[in-house]
């Protein structure tokens, strides 16, 4: 990575923490939630973009985070860094419980079998007496938008250093094995099982702490919210709007959709998921290896790159 | 008695739930497209055939017919305009397209036909009539009659027509297929036709025996992919089979444990057919 490029992410760092001091408060929870979507898309870019594997059992991840935090905060009254830790612990473990049978299945029938788990969770969430039932969680109110918000950050540029090391390192060229040709991998000496159950403890880890960021912020978990699928979706659209398999693909997918949405809500607001739903699909006609590919095309090859982009995949 | 009126009832209702995973399967089989928007479709011919029956007084039975020619019409120019751009892209970009026409047909559906809840109701909708001290209801009866013949239907173009014969080779090798003279354009299109016309007829069965909304989308779909996935991808008889484990399925369960765990049920079963047989259950893809 050159010099200047580092420069431009570190400055872009400062300023996006700066924001809360010279931000307008709607723009600070605008970001709070904008940064989170950059952690979630970016934790399932590891086990969906790098590993191959298109998970849809990270909302389980994310509920257990969400729940982790709350339980611990609510009922045995623990302090917020506490709870984080607890939501951690319980999506990592279940990560790996899950992770070894569940990881034997691939593509459409491991994206299924995921969603499956994330249904089954909520139900199961609505019976548990400890997790408040149906009715849900409240937890202690506290009115510091800048402290979530510079949290999100900072989990942000940990979870996007995190996946920088995966890019670089032995453990990374694994996953990508894996992701091409599974049995070529474990022919040529890859662990997969191990990696693959890695990869997926490791998304549950980043998930799962914005999970409980996100439960304290808006002091209110219930089932439905908690293992809400669609939010698996949203992680999945970005991450594949920004580039699957990138360092900074799955954050500028984020960040793009999340504004987009903001402003379409803000100009237009009853046809603005109708337009969500037109710009994903001109987003996978126009680019269908995401944002991050089309920029290096371009910068190799000129505007060209465009059209032969499009017509890679036609029949 | 209890026992059997339920295991009636989720048996008819079954056999929709199997019509509407046949047009995902067809499509899933041949294309290798896991059409997110297919509850879409489903919801679409259902306010078709609603519309026909409510402003041209046409019968809804007689209206599946329309609905089905307008939604494989529909369909066809969707595959030939925009999937056939990306169809050989990443699995993940075929999600990511269908879930997004999901969202913007549900939104259309939204802006056209008000969120209001829609029953398609003829004179028959409400009968039904006894059997061994069971209860039959007449329209469900008709929907799970239907879904066999389309079955069947499905099942006599696939194995005894020429298209059959090209849908089938290109769904096993397009290459060779193409050498043999298939126009893969054309055929994939005419595939994901017949797919959203298996949806439509479904959707006007289903707005007989619930309700029509635009949301009704999204769980349909969850719905006819678990069924799919059971079903295996090639006959539609143990598609629409299994269409009546699942329906059975949540009926007991729905009887037994409560509502509520009506999708854990289904997708439980998924994911123990998965994770206990992966090999047969991927034999079929």
């Amino acid at each position: 990575m050159r010099p200047r490029f580092v420069i431009l992410l570190v400055a872009v760092t400062a300023l996006l923490a700066i924001v809360p001091i010279v931000g307008s408060p709607v723009m600070v929870q605008f970001g709070i939630s904008t940064l989170l979507f950059a952690v979630l898309a970016q934790s399932w870019n590891i086990i969906g973009g790098f590993t191959g594997y298109p998970s849809f059992g990270n909302s389980v991840f994310y509920g257990l985070g969400v729940y982790g935090t709350a339980i611990a905060m609510a009922k045995f009254s623990l302090p917020f860094g506490v709870g984080l830790v607890c939501g951690a612990i319980l999506a990592m473990l279940c990560a790996l419980l899950i992770g070894l049978p569940v990881l034997r299945l691939r593509g459409q029938y491991f994206a299924i079998a995921t969603l499956g788990l994330s249904v089954a969770m909520a139900a199961v969430f609505s019976n548990i007496e400890i997790a408040g039932a149906n009715i849900g969680l409240i937890l202690p109110l506290t009115r510091a938008d800048g402290m979530f918000y510079e949290l999100s950050l900072g989990l942000l540029v940990a979870c996007v250093l995190c996946v920088f090391w995966i890019s670089r390192s032995r453990f990374g060229m694994g996953l990508i094995a894996i992701r091409e040709d599974e049995h070529a991998a474990a022919s040529m000496g890859v662990n997969t099982t191990l990696y693959k159950t890695m990869a997926l403890v490791l998304s549950a880890l980043f998930t799962s702490i914005a999970g409980g960021i996100h439960a304290y912020f808006i002091t209110f978990v219930d089932p439905a919210s908690a293992f809400d699928s669609t939010l698996n979706v949203r992680m999945v659209i970005m991450t594949v709007f920004g580039g699957p398999g990138t360092v900074l693909g799955p954050v500028v997918g984020a960040f793009v959709l999340s504004a987009v949405y903001e402003l379409l809500a803000n100009w237009i607001s009853t046809a603005a998921a109708l337009l969500f739903g037109v710009v994903i699909v001109v987003a996978v006609i126009f680019m269908p290896r995401g944002i991050a590919d089309l920029a290096a095309g371009i910068r190799r090859q000129g505007i060209s790159y465009l059209l032969q982009n499009i017509r890679r995949y036609r029949l | 008695m209890l026992l059997a009126q339920i295991i009636v009832n989720g048996v008819l209702l079954g056999g929709l739930y199997g019509l509407m995973a046949l047009g995902m399967a067809l499509v899933w089989g041949v294309l290798n497209i896991v059409n997110l928007a297919h509850g879409a479709f489903v919801m679409l011919g259902g306010y078709i055939v609603y519309y026909l029956f409510t402003t041209l007084g046409i019968d809804p039975l007689a209206a599946l017919p329309i609905a089905m020619a307008l939604m494989f019409a529909f369909g066809y120019l969707l595959q030939y305009v925009v999937l056939n751009q990306i169809i050989r892209s990443a699995m993940l970009n075929t999600l990511l397209i269908t879930f997004g026409l999901d969202v913007v047909l549900t939104y259309l559906a939204q802006l056209g036909f008000s969120a209001d809840f829609r029953t398609i109701a003829p004179s028959y909708a409400g009968a039904n009539f006894g059997l061994l001290g069971i209860t039959v209801p007449v329209a469900p009866l008709a929907a799970f009659a239907i879904a066999w013949l389309l079955a069947g239907l499905t099942w006599l173009l696939l194995n005894r027509l020429p298209l059959g014969r090209a849908i089938r080779a290109t769904a096993q090798n397009l290459v060779a297929a193409r050498l043999y003279g298939v126009n893969p354009r054309r055929l994939y299109a005419v595939t994901f036709g017949i797919g959203a016309a298996l949806a439509g007829a479904s959707g006007g069965l289903y707005g007989m025996i619930s309700h029509l909304s635009p949301y009704v989308g999204a769980p349909l779909t969850a719905k006819a992919f678990v069924i799919a996935v059971i079903g295996g991808l090639h006959n539609p008889f143990a598609v629409v089979a299994s269409g009546l484990i699942i329906g059975i399925a949540e009926s007991l369960a729905a009887l037994y444990v409560g509502p509520t765990y009506a999708n854990v049920i289904s997708f439980g079963l998924l994911v123990l057919i998965l994770v206990l047989r992966p090999s047969r259950a991927l034999r079929a893809a």
